[in-house]
């Protein structure tokens, strides 16, 4: 079969002058700049909507008494004290839930990186029946409402002679810390290709020494998000702690609470500057940590 | 090989149980110690225990706050001193207390003694750990509405600690620079009131409770109009009184002579500030609103005004408050009986109470103290207002929390223009009654 040829037909470009680099520079310049003001407006307007509130609380710490009540509130406190945080720091009750909160947040956050991790790399590289049943179950323990889980986790340690103990709270805080722990474990195990776990296996390596020699450190990022995320959770709590501890093991968030806000007054100065001083650690843990808890969270979000 | 296909090995022994019969007994085993660990302690009205031991517990929120800590550990180191005995203390937050409380005294933590709002009493009453205390409370010298706000179902459950009020507090210096020469004793010369206070710049004439959270404070003023709220087991919002009561409301609301958004705290605030004519608060309120007020001289100018009355002639309404020491039935109640009778009807103990923290004494004698007496305040208000208090309607009802904001969202409704005062008090009633039945 033959076909007709095509006419072959040669259409001349128009010449379009090349403008010279600087011209080219000049009209790109108003785009630029339009979208540089667009940029950092919505980045100013986001910023301000999340510092807000903490230039209120730093107001409201750095305001007398009187002058924090006063209405309507001024933006700019004309008088300054820091008595606040000097009652915050001869407080000694307050320095006990501090290092109480240190204890379980800590003990949490790596309670429920290792038992995540090994969680999380099962559900990743092995098979085996049950295993869909059990990640979904593990992630249904997020959908109930905590007051719902309080009430039954209160009961079981009460059972077990455990109200009042650092392991009621670090229990109950992984609880909540877990699915989502492994969950994002799991995604990070995932990008991990099979194929250096073979070849880890053909250089003899145990699954233990796999684990932990050749998966683990590429996993660190995530590990350290997790544990970021544990950390802070066991931090903040409030509700279980406040059910869960006793005088001797009570936490920041009620701690706060019982000393500074009453039946009839609530000592707001008191309390921001004390809200204050308490996130300081963990503002310092996420600065320290920041670039993992990036790297970590994104990383299981793309499969290879 | 890939680790993925080198699982799923058999679980092989004697019994010949492969994995999944594994994960169900486990499962099982799971279920049922959980289910053992939750299940009720047997529904016994007592919380066991030698009930005659020398220690016992104490429960209160005021162990955690900065004006009465002092004053209540005072009170306890006296009384493990005198009767050489140890009270183990237990505090929760205001706002937590009742629910922190139930969970505990259900799981048998709670021993002693218990401080408790007289709003929870029934709450906690219903739950049948408390101890009678009708056979003590005759020694305590107590008035009959002090020793009232401690019964529910006719049991006295708790010895009264506070005896107040919800009332008006008026600003006398604002009184008297509108022009206005007597309090307001009926609706008409109140609204005239509030119109005179409107005139001076700056001011709110009554800072009253705008928000869901504090709009139970309506309940009086639909008792001042007729309603009687609860009629037994039905329930009357819904009727004329308290829809005229909720658009006389939605009146002062639209000519501004109560302001948008305000709850206790905002009225306290503004109230320190001397921009207030008149505001609701218990009898304690006062020292609240001046630990943060601005205005000098304030303490002076705070005068208890009896809430107006619909006709000349009708009873002031209020709703009690104040606090009862009850006793849980168990370890060291005997004692904890003693410990409540004390702290709540000792001369020296409830006029030393008082002299710090103007938290009036329950018993007659205590009231008649020449320090109390001097108190032209509290004085004033146990007389005008907390003489004719009464409970709130629905502190029988387990549900009360949800009840008052039932009956605050409607009312808001009608404050904002979303719904008309007939229909919303008809729904209010609805919804109550579903909630008592509930």
């Amino acid at each position: 079969m033959t076909t007709a040829e095509a006419p072959v037909q040669t259409v001349e470009e128009p010449v379009r002058p090349t403008p010279p680099p600087a011209a080219r520079k000049l009209r790109r310049r108003p785009d630029r700049i339009r979208s540089s003001i667009a940029a950092w407006t919505a980045v100013a307007v986001i910023g301000l909507f999340g510092m807000l509130p903490m230039y209120w609380m730093l107001v409201t710490a750095l305001s007398p008494k009187g002058q924090a009540f006063q209405f309507p509130p001024k933006f700019i406190p004309t008088e300054i004290t820091f008595e606040h945080f000097r009652t915050f720091a001869e407080n000694e009750q307050l320095f006990d839930y501090m290092v109480n909160s240190v204890i379980v947040a800590l003990i949490t956050a790596a309670l429920s990186v290792i038992v995540s991790t090994y969680m999380g790399y099962s559900f990743s590289k092995f098979r085996y029946r049950g295993r869909k049943s059990l990640m979904n179950f593990v992630l249904a323990s997020q959908m109930f409402p905590q007051a719902l889980l309080l009430i039954t986790l209160y009961a079981v340690f009460r059972q077990f002679g455990l109200l009042g103990t650092y392991t009621a709270l670090v229990l109950s805080f992984t609880t909540f810390t877990m699915p989502l722990c492994v969950w994002m474990l799991k995604g990070i195990f995932d990008t991990v290709p099979d194929a250096l776990l073979e070849a880890a296996a053909i250089d003899g390596a145990s699954r233990w020494r796999t684990l932990h020699t050749i998966v683990a450190p590429l996993a660190a990022p995530g590990m350290i998000a997790a544990g970021l995320f544990a950390f802070v959770r066991g931090w903040n709590d409030f509700i279980f702690a406040l059910t869960l501890a006793n005088k001797d093991t009570m936490t920041l968030p009620p701690g706060l609470v019982n000393t500074y806000i009453g039946e009839f007054q609530t000592s707001w100065p008191a309390l921001m500057a004390a809200s204050l001083i308490v996130s300081v650690p963990v503002v310092a843990a996420f600065m320290f940590l920041q670039r993992y808890l990036v790297g970590g969270l994104t990383a299981g979000a793309v499969k290879s | 090989m890939s680790a993925s296909r080198t699982t799923g090995a058999r679980l092989s022994g004697a019994a010949g149980m492969n994995r999944r019969d594994a994960l169900r007994l486990f499962g099982l085993g799971a279920l049922g110690v959980a289910a053992a660990a939750c299940a009720p302690s047997g529904g016994s009205t007592s919380n066991g225990g030698d009930t005659k031991a020398k220690n016992f517990g104490f429960s209160s929120w005021s162990l955690n706050e900065e004006a009465s800590k002092p004053e209540v550990q005072k009170i306890i180191s006296a009384w493990e001193s005198s009767h050489k005995s140890k009270i183990t203390t237990t505090a929760f937050p205001y706002n937590e207390y009742l629910q922190q409380l139930t969970l505990k005294l259900n799981g048998g933590e709670i021993q002693g003694a218990v401080h408790l709002d007289i709003a929870w009493l029934a709450a906690i009453a219903q739950m049948g750990k408390l101890k009678d205390l009708g056979k003590v409370a005759g020694k305590g010298g107590y008035t009959d509405v002090s020793l009232k706000s401690g019964q529910y179902d006719g049991v006295q459950y708790g010895l009264p600690w506070t005896t107040g009020s919800i009332g008006l507090i008026g600003n006398q210096k604002l009184l008297t620079e509108a022009g206005i020469k007597q309090h307001p004793t009926t609706i008409a010369e109140f609204e005239d009131a509030l119109r005179a206070l409107k005139e001076l710049k700056g001011v709110t004439p009554y800072a009253a409770a705008t928000k869901v959270a504090q709009l139970k404070d309506i309940f009086p003023w639909m008792q001042t109009f007729g309603c009687t709220i609860l009629d037994g087991d039905k329930v009357t919002i819904g009727d004329d009184a308290s829809v005229d009561a909720v658009e006389w409301y939605k009146k002062l609301h639209d000519e501004k002579l109560i302001a948008k958004d305000v709850d206790r705290f905002d009225a306290r605030a503004l109230f320190g500030q001397g921009t207030v004519g008149f505001y609701d608060d218990a009898v304690i309120g006062k020292g609240a609103t001046l630990a943060t007020a601005k205005e000098k001289g304030l303490a002076e100018q705070m005068v208890p005004v009896p809430r107006p009355v619909l006709k000349s002639g009708d009873q002031p309404r209020a709703l009690l408050w104040g606090g009862v020491i009850a006793v849980v039935e168990g370890e060291g109640s005997d004692a904890a009986t003693d410990f409540a009778l004390h702290t709540t009807s000792d001369q020296a103990t409830t006029v030393e109470y008082f002299s710090k923290l103007a938290l009036p004494p329950t018993t007659t004698k205590g009231l008649a103290d020449p320090k109390v007496a001097a108190d032209t305040f509290t004085t004033d208000w146990t007389e005008k207002i907390t003489k004719t208090a009464t409970p709130g309607p629905f502190w029988a009802y387990a549900k009360n929390a949800q009840i008052e904001e039932a009956v605050a969202k409607q009312v808001q409704a009608v404050l904002v223009g979303q719904a008309s005062g007939k229909d919303a008090m008809k729904k209010a009633g609805e919804e109550v009654s579903a909630l008592i039945k509930g």
